[in-house]
């Protein structure tokens, strides 16, 4: 006893940890593998029963749990971007180009002081953050990100989400409400102004497509837009994509309509009294917000997951061209690469070992004969390095013609990210608005070009369709 | 406004997106050192000992090496006299003083014009004509011009440098190194006169509040 104990004593801390998570591990996997050997049969069972609730469930936790690193890309995004828009270097210190930094933010938030001032309503106020983040969360769950991948396709996909995403505001009241303090209270009112405000145009700029797609189910939407990029909506709804990209950031809270939180000019708003990762969660909440607009805004006007090509006529238009001069040649589509790596058995393994190591030498060779001066390391690290570049385009470009989702989830993502892109670039570009200017704006054009766009839209299908 | 409305808008987003693609202007500190000329020394101090006393002996040898002459060892104190010292502008006694009157609303008067300007050149121009603008003489020049005005004002140092191109530094190290040689008038007296010549207004005032009391300067009551 007393020479383990002394053992003990001289491991460091690492050692103590690594010690005492081994053994604990070693159980719960035991345990674990006997869970799955005797009650394995019926709990199997149960799922396939349920199927469809646990897909639910599946769904909404990975909805809930992807909102994180998609927040955090849009702040480091928002960080990197603005400083070099600023003529800075930005965050460059945490990992590589400082993509860390929101992460290490995240965590600073987490240990802060989580304070709840006198005199509050501690419930509400300890929910207002929930809702908000919640509102967001739960309005990720229709938009459909590739071919199959969606939380839940409902048939009133579109309603669904203005009806959950218009609760981020209840959250924003219920902040500056339960604040006990004159400043929320107004920040929480004018908030709750602008965003509903904006909610009118948002949503009467859609109805004219709803009125060309019959339908609000997103899945729906986005399948109709397929084939040629002349098929989105933007160019069938102009005037209603510019009102709803308006309308759309200023429901975000971007400037130049960001006077929730004008952080330069007035206290912070509703948010004033918040502190801790409950401050942190709204801001959460506003940059998943950022990433929902941009993904509706992709999903309703720019074809969702749609390539801006139409593939199968591309490859016609190659098949006709080039079949002309060599009656032999035939591309068919879809594509499939026929790969079972699977049938290699045991050699698969050694494949898998041996192909890093001759894909580097292979592409090390030519560097290290061409330049006599190259160190053999230096002419290694590169073979290395583009073994990497050629290996990940390959399986990239295998995944993309062999899988539909992750051809959808490249394009679904590029064309979304281009539109948080540009969220951020009209931040560090355009000044603030004022307050009456931005509701006079709202009321006075969004909602009658919003009008317009309708009556325009419901004549034309009235004229073309009778 | 232009035209076309939006085309602000246009022109700023294009303006920020060019700018995504400059060269950017931070310099990474600890990395990159920025490019310093080579005679930079940084901020001039003069550094304390352990003891809290000054560390600089007033060699002037910092004055004679400085290339651009832009270190000048000077100042006055409340009673006008000049001292060799160097700190923070606040610490001289002329700037307390100054500061005060700037506060109180009233005109500031400039001692060091006074106190350089204020002797008359002409004599020691005399006696630089006798030693025939040498430089070489400068003691005897210094002890010539003692005997004139009794002490060595800083303005005739002052001409002396500026008729023989000498370094100020160079005729008041030597001043200073020659126990017989002074800087203030020998008799406190002395300066105290040339302190209430420099002040006529205080003078003035003294005197006729002399008169109204004992008819004694000062008076004593």
């Amino acid at each position: 006893m007393t020479a383990l104990s002394r053992t003990w004593g001289r491991l460091t801390l690492p050692g103590k940890i690594v010690f005492t998570l081994i053994p604990l591990l070693a159980v719960l996997t035991a345990g674990l593998i006997a869970f799955i050997i005797v009650l394995g049969g019926p709990i199997w069972d149960l799922i396939l029963a349920n199927l469809w609730f646990i897909r639910f469930l599946v769904a909404a936790t990975i909805i809930l749990v992807i909102t994180i690193p998609i927040a955090f890309l849009n702040i480091y995004l928002e960080m990197k971007v603005i400083a070099l828009m600023n003529l800075r270097v930005g965050p460059d210190r945490v990992g590589p180009w400082g993509s860390l930094l929101s992460v290490v933010h995240g965590l600073k938030v987490l240990i802060k002081e989580d304070f709840t001032p006198t005199g509050a309503d501690s419930i509400v106020f300890t929910w207002a953050p929930v809702v908000t983040y919640g509102a967001a969360v739960m309005t990720l769950l229709v938009i459909p990100f590739a071919p199959g991948m969606a939380g839940q396709d409902f048939n009133i996909g579109l309603l669904y989400f203005f009806a959950v995403g218009g609760m981020g505001v209840v959250g924003l009241l219920m902040g500056g409400w339960s604040s006990f303090n004159k400043y929320s209270l107004l920040g929480g009112l004018r908030s709750a102004a602008q965003i509903i405000s904006y909610e009118i145009p948002l949503t009467l700029s859609v109805v004219g497509l709803l009125i060309l797609a019959g339908t609000m189910s997103l899945n729906q939407i986005v399948m109709q837009q397929s084939g040629w990029f002349t098929d989105w909506y933007v160019f069938r709804q102009p005037l209603g994509f510019v009102i709803f990209f308006i309308a759309a950031t200023a429901e975000a809270n971007r400037t130049p309509f960001d006077l929730t939180e004008a952080d330069s000019e007035i206290v912070a708003g509703f948010a004033t009294e918040y502190s801790g990762m409950r401050f942190g969660f709204f801001f959460f909440a506003e940059y998943v917000n950022v990433f929902i607009m941009s993904a509706l805004t992709v999903v309703l006007f720019l074809g969702g997951w749609n390539a801006p090509f139409d593939i199968d006529a591309l490859v016609n238009v190659l098949n006709g061209v080039v079949g002309a001069v060599i009656p032999s040649f035939h591309i068919a589509t879809p594509f499939s690469i026929a790969l079972d790596p699977g049938s290699l058995g045991i050699p698969l393994l050694f494949v898998i070992g041996l192909a890093p190591l001759i894909g580097t030498l292979v592409l090390a060779a030519p560097f290290y004969l061409v330049r006599s001066s190259m160190r053999w390391w230096v002419a290694l690290i590169i073979g290395f390095v583009l073994f990497n570049v050629v290996a990940g385009g390959l399986t990239f470009a295998w995944a993309y013609v062999s899988f539909d989702w992750v051809a959808g989830l490249v394009w679904f993502m590029a064309k979304t990210f281009a539109f948080v892109f540009l969220f951020v670039w009209m931040r560090g570009t355009l000044p603030r608005v004022r307050i009456d200017q931005l509701m006079g704006f709202a009321w006075k054009w969004l909602l009658p070009a919003a009008l317009l766009n309708l009556f325009v839209t419901a004549a034309a299908v009235v004229i073309v369709g009778s | 406004m232009s035209l076309v409305p939006g085309l602000g808008l246009v022109r700023g987003m294009a303006l920020t997106l060019r700018r995504f693609f400059e060269p950017k202007a931070t310099i990474r500190y600890p990395e990159v050192q920025a490019d310093i000329p080579p005679k930079f020394r940084g901020r001039l101090q003069l550094l304390y000992d352990e003891y809290g006393t000054l560390k600089c002996e007033t060699c002037f040898q910092c004055a004679q090496a400085c290339p651009i002459e832009c270190i000048d060892m000077g100042g006055m104190d409340t009673k006008g006299r000049f001292h060799v010292h160097w700190g923070a502008a606040e610490t001289y006694g002329e700037r307390r003083e100054e500061s005060a009157l700037r506060r109180s609303g009233r005109t500031v008067p400039d001692p060091a014009y006074d106190h350089f300007e204020g002797v008359d050149v002409g004599p020691v121009d005399d006696i630089l004509e006798t030693f025939d603008h040498d430089p070489a003489h400068l003691l005897p020049i210094l002890e010539a011009t003692q005997a004139h005005y009794g002490y060595l004002p800083v303005g005739a140092l002052k001409r002396i440098s500026q008729v023989t191109g000498t370094w100020y530094a160079q005729i008041y190290g030597t001043a200073s190194f020659y126990g017989h040689l002074r800087f203030e008038p020998p008799t406190v007296t002395a300066q105290a006169t040339a302190i209430s010549e420099r002040r006529p207004d205080e003078a003035a005032f003294l005197a006729s509040l002399g008169a109204s009391l004992t008819g004694r300067p000062g008076g004593d009551a």
